[in-house]
């Protein structure tokens, strides 16, 4: 009698860890769905991400030879984009439709240099974590117009800008998705006129101000 | 061995070379100011420029963009770090949209035809014709010969005066507008298992979800900036991308994997999704016992191919059990052969939606809405999140896109379709005389049956049923199907045809009245995206010559009829007058919309805007105040419980024979938008992408000895037309299938086109025909 009420007991312990690890399951797969669900504030596009992100490279663009025949120069930067700050278009020849930057662009436009097959220095993307390079760059298959038009290119600012002859120049441009300095500024695929003496001083803001009126503008200042 | 010791010895050293360098200029970093302070003496460089936001003018996304003005121009636009949409980036559309602005050939005055020939006028003389016309119309052929046919980029207030005068003062429900043809399968979707349109999730989601699946929807070229943020959340924390297409695209060569299968069949294999969910005990029993109901729907239901075509869906009840019944049709094995997509991915899919650690996201847009069963396929992916509980959470959302800047904002919420009004619908008594009330009419004006939807209000203007069609902010006639009878249809004798837009295009052709509008932040306005947010955009500039808003040319006809005491508005602030009339439609914790103030602020709101927030999950107790339940409640039904609809596969109306042995399937670019008469006039864009082409699976291509470049003839059983092949570049369809872009309103391929379309949301098929093929 007494063997058969532990048997019983014991049944009965086992049904019940049955059934509360049956529910702490059902449950489970419940609230596994619902987890880490604290709504976040909107993260902005950081203005300093990515300004340091080149500057392991500082020393080898230093380095870099330069060939004065097939350096870029800031006419043909400019002829490339609709206007000063508009996303640049793809001025050669693409070999896959379909491909994405990581696979393709970036194989030239991650870290600049000396393309043989187009004969020139490709220019360094400042944001190669964004890989769609298609959603903003497109080529240029044709020549002419569907129609003309009349749309008021502003030409861009002066570069020659400093305040006195020793003062470094400021920065003229957005840096939304240009924050990385280098990118544009150093090594043999900058633009001649805009390629920095002296890229190893990586902390470019240190001594160029940004002179955009959207960072700086707080209208004639009264006490 | 001594050189290998070396290297790492000047690496070493390379490295302590940067860091002190690095650390140096950080600990340095005050040192900005001293450069500020130089710079204060010096002339501002390119400062006069001055940046204001707006909403993108483009798809559905809805961007916030912002937006550089120089002296009275729109010279420049960069993405809005601000907004919650996009985080400041845009697309090359979205970059360049201000040029779309600056055509040589805008429209700045009104042009009438007299004698086939277009004469320049006044707008007060062009307005007085039109009143006078629409007068004539109505009093010899009645209130229904008359109609308006808009669009997804109508403003808010554009679509609302719309309504107020056609439905509310002339009375007639002759309103629809293009979204008919863009997303009506996703409405009457949400409609018939929610009860209440639009998603319930937002953008957020894509932050997180751990899988996204997108349903036929080539993401990468149509919603780049939210497919941008997808790549960013794989690159931060592995989510993975499945591609379920019936074409290779970017999106395909982007995502983890790419899953083809056969047109017609995603119907197949979401029920067999559905199966392996039941089939596996995936099934969030809790949840489905709770929130939702089971229905079966009528079947063989016809494809609105005649002219008058009419279809009422019924659901029945029905249970999980009946359900499980009537999946058995759909195991995977049986479902492979028709599909043309494996067992194992068919499986594979269902795993994902069926394992509870992992958040999912359905992302869909044309593929599902452009369906002759667009409803059910609808259906048929809530039926997948509803059965698994993954809903209304954040990361867990079915997520129906737009493709246009106020499909939502205009067509769905305002109601500029013919059953809708801006709260409920005509049918309904009490809705007509709620909105009666607020537009100031008596209730009877407003008529209790819908009339003509788009396809069936062309019709009616070939049959001489309508007699006088206004068409805003849209391209028919490179947009509709089967488009050499609907142009034909507008040809006939005893037509009249205005035409309000910016530019000379294919329907301004047809017109006897061209308006010139004012488009975009030429203007003030509003638009709403998929996510339910509300975005305002103030004036920015000029509109060129005499051009007008839609919104106000609007009022000044109606004026003109007599409903001076219905369009009180000031021209100096009627665009706020409206917005805060509209509101009143919307009152309530279900729909409530953001005061104006609000969306002037910031960069838009969501609706429902509920004591002075933004709802981002609706039908969550949790988020949404307008739930009544604890956990979820799904207030746009009765019982508060969704519906699994039981809905099989049925066959497309023509496929493939012998005489036509392929498929058709039409869609876009990333570079242009729907019909080109906007991004064609930006220099970028049309230089990328030129003119239309025909894009021929490589094997086929191959069989027929097509390269890339030659000359192909595409004939349906409605039209002909010869584009250039473009073999192995930015797609590849599926063997026995062939896709053209519909851009170019030089090679419209809207002639071959079917109009068919879902019998529940009248909305036409653009994806399948039947073709032929050959090298010319």
């Amino acid at each position: 009698m007494k063997r058969v009420f532990i048997i019983f007991l014991f049944s009965l312990l086992f049904i019940a860890s049955v059934v509360t690890i049956k529910n702490s399951y059902k449950e489970g797969r419940e609230t596994a769905l619902v987890y880490g669900t604290e709504v976040t504030e909107i993260p902005e596009l950081l203005h300093e991400a990515a300004l340091f992100s080149r500057s392991h490279l500082a020393l080898d663009y230093k380095d870099m030879p330069v060939d004065p025949s097939k350096e870029r120069n800031l006419d043909s930067y400019y002829k490339n984009r609709a206007f000063h700050g508009a996303p640049p278009s793809i001025p050669h020849v693409i070999s896959d439709e379909r491909n994405m930057g990581g696979k393709n662009c970036l194989s030239c436009h991650q870290n600049g240099g000396f393309v043989q097959k187009f004969d020139a220095y490709a220019p360094v993307v400042p944001h190669p974590e964004k890989i769609n390079c298609r959603q903003c760059h497109v080529p240029q298959n044709e020549k002419n117009l569907f129609k003309p038009t009349e749309f008021p290119k502003l030409s861009a600012p002066n570069i020659h800008n400093k305040a006195l002859i020793s003062s470094p120049p400021v920065i003229p441009h957005q840096l939304q998705l240009h924050e990385n300095c280098l990118a544009c500024h150093a090594g043999p695929s900058a633009p001649m006129e805009i390629r920095v003496s002296h890229p190893e001083r990586v902390n470019c803001r240190q001594c160029h101000a940004l002179n955009n009126k959207e960072t700086l503008d707080i209208g004639d200042f009264t006490r | 061995m001594f050189t290998k010791r070396v290297t790492p010895r000047r690496e070493f050293l390379k490295k302590m070379a940067i860091m002190a360098a690095v650390s140096t200029a950080t600990a340095m970093f005050p040192g900005i100011l001293f450069a500020e302070e130089q710079e204060r003496n010096l002339p501002k460089g390119s400062g006069d420029m001055e940046w204001k936001k707006a909403p993108c003018r483009f798809c559905g996304v809805g961007c916030g963009v912002l937006v550089g003005i120089s002296e009275g121009k729109a010279v420049a636009v960069k993405g809005d770090p601000k907004s919650p949409v996009n985080k400041g980036l845009c697309c090359v559309k979205g970059y360049h949209s201000v040029m779309s602005m600056y055509g040589k050939d805008r429209l700045r005055h009104p042009l009438v035809k007299r004698n086939g020939r277009y004469e320049k006028t006044t707008m007060k003389e062009a307005l007085d014709l039109i009143a006078s016309k629409m007068k004539e119309t109505i009093k010899d052929h009645g209130k229904d010969s008359v109609s308006i046919y808009g669009s997804g980029q109508w403003t808010i207030p554009d679509g609302y005066v719309a309504s107020k005068l056609f439905k509310g003062c002339i009375g007639t429900n002759n309103v629809e507008a293009n979204a008919r043809l863009c997303m009506a399968s996703a409405v009457t979707g949400f409609l018939t298992t929610f009860g209440s349109d639009e998603p319930m999730g937002c953008y957020e989601d894509i932050d997180h979800a751990d899988v996204f699946i997108l349903w036929g929807n080539n993401m990468a070229e149509m919603h780049p900036v939210l497919f941008s943020r997808l790549l960013d959340q794989r690159l931060k924390r592995g989510v993975k991308i499945i591609d379920f297409a019936t074409r290779t695209t970017r999106t395909s060569a982007a995502a983890d994997k790419s899953i083809l299968f056969n047109p017609q069949t995603d119907l197949a294999v979401a029920n067999s999704i559905c199966y392996e969910i039941i089939k596996n005990g995936w099934v969030n029993h809790s949840f489905v016992e709770k929130h939702c109901n089971f229905n079966t729907g009528k079947t063989d239901i016809g494809y609105g191919l005649e002219d008058g075509f009419k279809f009422k869906d019924k659901g029945t009840p029905s249970s999980l059990k009946a359900f499980e019944k009537f999946l058995e049709d759909y195991a995977p094995e049986k479902v492979e052969k028709m599909s043309g997509v494996s067992a194992k991915d068919i499986k594979y899919m269902a795993a994902l939606y069926g394992d509870p650690n992992k958040k999912i996201m359905s992302l869909w847009c044309m593929g599902m809405n452009q369906h002759t069963r667009g409803t059910w396929i609808n259906n048929l992916v809530y039926n997948i999140h509803l059965l698994t509980g993954k809903i209304s959470t954040p990361g867990n959302s079915p997520f129906s896109l737009t493709g246009q800047p106020s499909a939502c904002g205009t067509v769905r919420e305002v109601g500029t379709l013919t059953h809708k009004l801006p709260h409920g619908v005509v049918m309904n008594k009490k809705h007509r005389e709620f909105a009666a009330k607020i537009w100031d009419v008596p209730v009877e004006n407003i008529p209790a049956k819908p009339s003509n939807h788009t396809v069936e209000m062309f019709r009616a203007l070939d049959s001489g049923d309508i007699k006088f069609m206004w068409i805003q902010v849209t391209n028919p006639m490179v947009t509709m199907p089967k488009l050499n009878r609907y142009r034909d249809a507008t040809k006939k004798e005893g037509r009249f045809i205005v035409v309000s837009d910016i530019y000379p295009t294919p329907t301004t052709d047809i017109a006897d009245v061209i308006l010139p509008s004012a488009m975009w932040i030429e203007r003030e306005g509003m638009y709403g995206n998929s996510e339910r947010r509300t975005q305002y955009f103030e004036q920015m500039v000029q509109p060129p010559g005499e051009a007008m808003s839609d919104t106000w040319q609007l009022v000044e006809v109606a004026k003109r009829l007599g409903f001076e005491k219905q369009f009180y508005y000031k021209e100096e602030t009627h665009i706020e007058e409206i917005y805060n009339e509209y509101r009143r439609h919307h009152e309530g914790k279900k729909h409530n919309m953001a005061p104006l103030e609000v969306l002037k602020a910031q960069p838009g709101a969501q609706w429902p805007y509920v004591d002075g927030k933004s709802t981002q999950w609706r039908f969550n107790a949790k988020y949404d105040p307008a739930c009544t339940k604890e956990g979820f409640d799904f207030y746009g039904k009765k019982d508060g419980r969704a519906i699994i609809w039981e809905r099989p596969y049925e066959p497309a109306p023509e496929e493939p024979d012998a005489e036509y042995p392929f498929w058709l399937n039409t869609g876009r670019v990333i570079e242009h938008w729907h019909s080109g008469s906007m991004t064609r006039r930006i220099p970028v864009l049309h230089r990328a992408v030129p003119k239309a082409y025909v894009e021929l699976n490589p094997g086929d291509a191959k069989k027929m000895g097509v390269k890339n470049g030659d000359k192909i003839r595409l004939t349906s059983r409605r039209g002909t037309i010869v584009l250039d092949a473009s073999v192995d570049e930015r797609g590849i369809p599926t063997p026995g299938q062939v896709f053209v872009p519909f851009f170019d309103e030089s090679l419209l391929i809207n002639e071959l086109t079917l109009d068919a379309y879902c019998p529940i949301s009248k909305q036409p098929d653009y994806k399948k025909c039947a073709v032929k093929v050959e090298k010319v």
